[in-house]
């Protein structure tokens, strides 16, 4: 006990005063802000796909890219509540990616179905992963760097919650620039990979997310 | 804490004090032994101290705190059981050894008194202490000056060293 009151003392010592940080709320939108930044900017140097416009009339194109924001919502939402030691005392919201997430795939199922007869695959196919990937580098290292200087107590699900935000804003910017249309090609080399990403994010989480 | 935040060090310091005052029972219904607790309360509160900004002020304090408290002490019993199970015994090597006189030592401390006058001399001193004068490691801790898991670890290691030489 005499060692506790002698940390005490020295703890006491060492406060100064700290500005509180964020709300997680406040934190999230901040990332959104950046992602739409970035993305815009991307989108700007690259281009969109040329039959954007027609892609929106088509409903499961405009449901897969309203899903596919849900899961930038929700990820960045999620990974802002995870930095905080008791997720802000709203547990709840950390979930909200799971919903997202069953969105996607419940409008990734529609869409396989309605692909009929099947678009032609593309000739390409890992590339857009690496492209996701690379794209999605900046906002996962500024993300998980943020989130650094919070206290995470779930640092493995924080980690991969930061990463699928990450990927989502990668593949968000793949969907709107490269003329596909293929489900397959989708489903295997642009969703798919998210599952990769996340059990890689777990143990990225546990050695960046440390403290 | 609000006050705490603005940098009040009174304030700081009795909610530490009510802190460590609340982690006590919490800790000791799941830990064994009383250093156990103290340590793992220490470390507590220096996580609370650093994680403070993540407290507005605005939220109930104590689900704050406790989830830092479980966070460090799941940390801690992982820690603790892996460190049991890097000494835990094989059941291959438990064979060889229950056929012989398990209940009888070849050696006592006096048979391995030359071996232990070759280690180093704060090693063989504490070993001397804990063998031959049968103090405990918190005694010996206490009269040579030094944290009582600093000399467990001594003696670990003057264990590995005397092994190896009563090997040879």
């Amino acid at each position: 006990m005499e060692n506790i009151d002698a940390l005490i003392v020295t703890l006491t010592k060492e406060a100064q005063a700290v500005k509180p940080a964020p709300h997680p709320f406040r934190l999230s939108l901040t990332w959104l802000v950046l992602a739409a930044i970035y993305l815009a900017l991307s989108l700007a140097l690259f281009g969109f796909r040329p039959d954007i416009l027609a892609q929106f009339h088509r409903p499961w194109f405009a449901a897969e890219f309203a899903a596919l924001v849900c899961v930038l919502f929700t990820t960045s939402l999620s990974a802002a509540l995870l930095s905080f030691p008791d997720l802000h005392q709203i547990r709840r919201w950390a979930f909200a990616p799971l919903a997202a997430f069953a969105l996607l795939l419940v409008v990734l199922g529609f869409a396989w179905l309605a692909d009929n007869p099947p678009a032609p695959l593309p000739v390409h196919g890992f590339e857009c992963t690496l492209s996701i990937a690379f794209f999605s580098l900046l906002p996962a290292v500024w993300t998980l760097l943020v989130m650094r200087h919070f206290a995470s107590t779930h640092a493995p699900w924080a980690g991969s919650v930061a990463l699928l935000f990450a990927f989502s804003v990668g593949a968000l910017w793949l969907r709107v620039y490269e003329v596909t249309d293929s489900i397959v090609h989708l489903v295997e080399w642009h969703y798919l990979p998210m599952l990769g990403i996340g059990i890689f994010g777990l143990w990225l989480g546990t050695k960046i997310l440390k403290w | 804490m609000q006050r705490s935040l603005t940098g009040d060090q009174r304030a700081y310091a009795s909610l530490l004090q009510e802190t460590a005052c609340l982690l006590r029972p919490f800790l000791a219904r799941r830990l064994s032994f009383a250093n156990e607790v103290d340590d793992l309360t220490q470390e507590i509160l220096i996580s609370i101290h650093k994680a403070r900004h993540t407290y507005d002020g605005l939220r109930p304090y104590k689900p704050w705190a406790y989830a830092i408290a479980k966070f460090r002490l799941h940390d801690f019993l992982r820690a603790y059981y892996a460190d049991q199970l890097r000494h835990a015994e094989d059941f291959d090597e438990l064979e060889e050894i229950l056929p012989e006189h398990v209940t009888e030592t070849a050696f006592g401390y006096e048979s391995i008194h030359n071996e232990v006058q070759k280690l180093p001399e704060k090693q063989a001193a504490i070993l001397q202490m804990m063998h031959r004068d049968g103090y405990t490691a918190k005694e010996v801790a206490e009269k040579i000056g030094m944290n009582e898991s600093a000399v467990k670890v001594a003696a670990h290691r003057a264990y590995k060293v005397l092994r190896k030489l009563l090997e040879r």
